[in-house]
């Protein structure tokens, strides 16, 4: 009897869930084998956040005195830039997907005996892990270069929050591009309006407040915003200036748990989205 | 047991392009089943079709009689592909190839351990096994891609053009290898081939594939038997077909006589070669470069579509 039969000769639900539990992680194991192989992948996303943490946010802060408020512009340029270097981990995630295409790797593994949804859940379980730990990094620069965080368990709790369901939003929408486009050019043309663009208009590097009405309600329509007021909520702003900023609200649990839904709620459609394009690319019809 | 099942299975592509039209056969287990035809014959519609990558627009497709249709999952799980292309991680080791293509089988890790070493002992890739693949020659990673497919155990194991693009003596390695693993494991094998001599070497039983139809499927033996043992070709100036007609007025030519280009081929079914030539050279035909030789597959190509591989592929 060969393995796969003796593996579906098991109490099937029992048997079914280890099978495709152990067959994400594989997924996820191989794309961090790889992703691992490619430093460039880990390390050239964090290079531009990086040095907005370290340079521009210190010295914005010297020239033009800060944000004239209780919140250390250093950090809040720190928090920000993590909406580019989530956006930019993920759009380099992506271009793997199109790379695996283009190599043929991706026919091994629609052979597979796996839903096919399980390779866009893979590569997004490493997308988040690299993006975890790109944060990190961006968060600990800015920390060296004297940005000023209050970290309470409360904090963590909305800032992983926020970043997990961000990301997950990021890395769909790239998966959901890289499954359209033919060519790894159209996919790179694509980067600075996936990860770039909405970074000027979500408040990264100033309050929303400080743009005119008409952009500023735009901000608001964006995942990334709500994303940023949710980041500095909980590391760097426990009154929630940017919430009220974003909802006008007088109590700023609520708005931070509006803002929550907000970005779960693109999170949630961007994955059903990025699954079925990515499921219906595969299958020629 | 029948463990691939076809029947009317059909694709049309969006535009009308009519790639497969409604083909039936049973590969039995342990079978060697060879799809032979050219470039666009439909061949790899029909494989992708079979390892559900392509949907069909209509009739059905077992394997292991799991319907690819309605059990995907299952349908695949007792089955393994080696693609035309070379599809395997350049970045990873050889080893962590086969590693990664077991646990996506759900091969449990002990045996999968105890297969790779067998399999790569077999295929002679186990010196390099813990290489990076791109370190690989063209020769070695198809070995390490057969290797991999056959981790699992699959039931049904599909090699679309297995010897595309490797050089002649790789090639004819490659075919004994295979050879060797179909009698030690009897896996079913669906091979995809435009070389005839392949699909004669290593097939039980051959369709002939044109323009998504079977035009022939049968042994290699009986379809070449269809020739007889013997063929006289000639080339010929002044037009095949006014050729073909006054040979058969004189009784020199059969109906299974048939011609392509400038070259006229006459199965000669027992007639003496001898006497062959001298009617044909009294034919004033004004026919050169005569030959009496054995029929191959290539002859029983064109005889059935009228057309040679080379203008297709």
């Amino acid at each position: 009897m060969s393995a796969t039969s003796e593996a579906l000769a098991l109490p099937l639900p029992r048997a079914r869930r280890a099978r495709r539990a152990n067959a994400l992680l594989t997924l996820a194991r191989r794309r961090a084998l790889l992703t691992s192989r490619t430093p460039r992948q880990i390390a050239v996303p964090l290079v531009g956040p990086a040095l907005l943490a370290l340079i521009l946010a210190p010295a914005l802060k010297k020239a033009t005195g800060g944000l004239h408020s209780h919140i250390d512009y250093t950090s809040f340029v720190g928090v920000g830039a993590i909406g580019l270097v989530i956006p930019l981990s993920c759009v380099f995630a992506g271009l793997s997907v199109l790379v695996d295409r283009h190599t043929g790797a991706q026919r091994e593994l629609l052979a597979a005996p796996i839903p096919r949804y399980y390779l866009v859940l893979g590569n997004m379980l490493v997308a988040l892990v690299l993006a975890a730990l790109q944060a990190v990094v961006v968060v600990g620069l800015s920390a060296l270069r004297g940005g000023a965080f209050h970290i309470t368990g409360a904090g963590v709790a909305w800032f992983l929050a926020a970043a997990l369901l961000f990301t997950v939003f990021m890395y769909a929408l790239a998966e959901t591009v890289a499954s359209r486009v033919t060519k790894e050019e159209d996919f790179v043309g694509a980067t600075p309006v996936l990860a770039i663009l909405p970074f000027f208009f979500a408040g990264a590097l100033f309050p929303i407040s400080a743009m005119p009405g008409v952009l500023a309600a735009i901000a608001k329509a964006m995942p990334l915003t709500h994303a940023l007021a949710l980041l500095r909520y909980g590391f760097i702003d426990p009154s929630g200036k940017g919430l009220h900023d974003i909802w006008g609200m007088s109590n700023v649990t609520v708005e931070a748990w509006l803002s929550l839904a907000v970005v779960a709620l693109f999170a949630a459609a961007m994955t059903l989205i990025s699954v079925r394009v990515f499921s219906r690319s595969a299958v020629s019809r | 047991m029948t463990s691939i099942e076809v029947r009317g299975l059909r694709k049309t592509y969006p535009g009308g392009v009519e790639a497969v039209k409604g083909i039936d056969f049973d590969v039995e287990h342990g079978e060697v089943f060879g799809l032979l035809g050219p470039n666009g014959a439909g061949k790899s519609t029909t494989i992708g079709m079979l390892t559900t990558t392509v949907a069909p627009t209509g009739g059905s497709a077992r394997l292991g009689g799991y319907d690819v249709a309605t059990q995907p999952l299952q349908a695949r799980s007792v089955s393994s592909v080696v693609f035309q292309e070379s599809v395997v991680d350049g970045a990873l080791s050889g080893r962590e190839n086969l590693e990664l293509h077991a646990r996506l089988w759900g091969v449990e890790s002990e045996r999968a351990r105890r297969r790779i070493e067998e399999l790569t002992q077999a295929l002679g890739v186990a010196e390099l096994i813990d290489r990076k693949v791109d370190s690989y020659s063209g020769g070695q990673r198809r070995r390490l891609e057969i290797a991999r497919a056959l981790v699992s155990r699959p039931q049904v194991l599909f090699l679309d053009e297995p010897t595309v693009g490797l050089d002649p003596r790789i090639r004819h390695e490659l075919l004994d290898v295979i050879a060797e693993l179909r009698a030690r494991d009897a896996v079913t094998i669906l091979v995809t081939t435009h070389y005839l001599d392949e699909a004669q070497r290593l097939a039980d039983r051959v369709a002939i594939v044109h323009h998504g139809e079977f035009v022939a499927l049968d042994r290699p033996q009986a379809l070449l038997a269809g020739l007889g043992e013997q063929i006289l070709e000639f080339r010929v100036e002044g037009g095949v077909e006014a050729a073909l007609q006054s040979l058969r007025a004189r009784g020199l030519a059969g109906d299974d006589a048939f011609g392509l280009g400038a070259r006229v081929t006459i199965p000669l079914h027992g007639r003496a070669a001898a006497e062959a030539l001298r009617a044909i050279e009294g034919e004033r035909l004004r026919a050169s470069e005569l030959q009496v030789r054995a029929p191959t597959l290539d002859d029983v190509y064109i005889q059935l579509t009228g057309t040679c591989f080379g203008e297709h592929a």
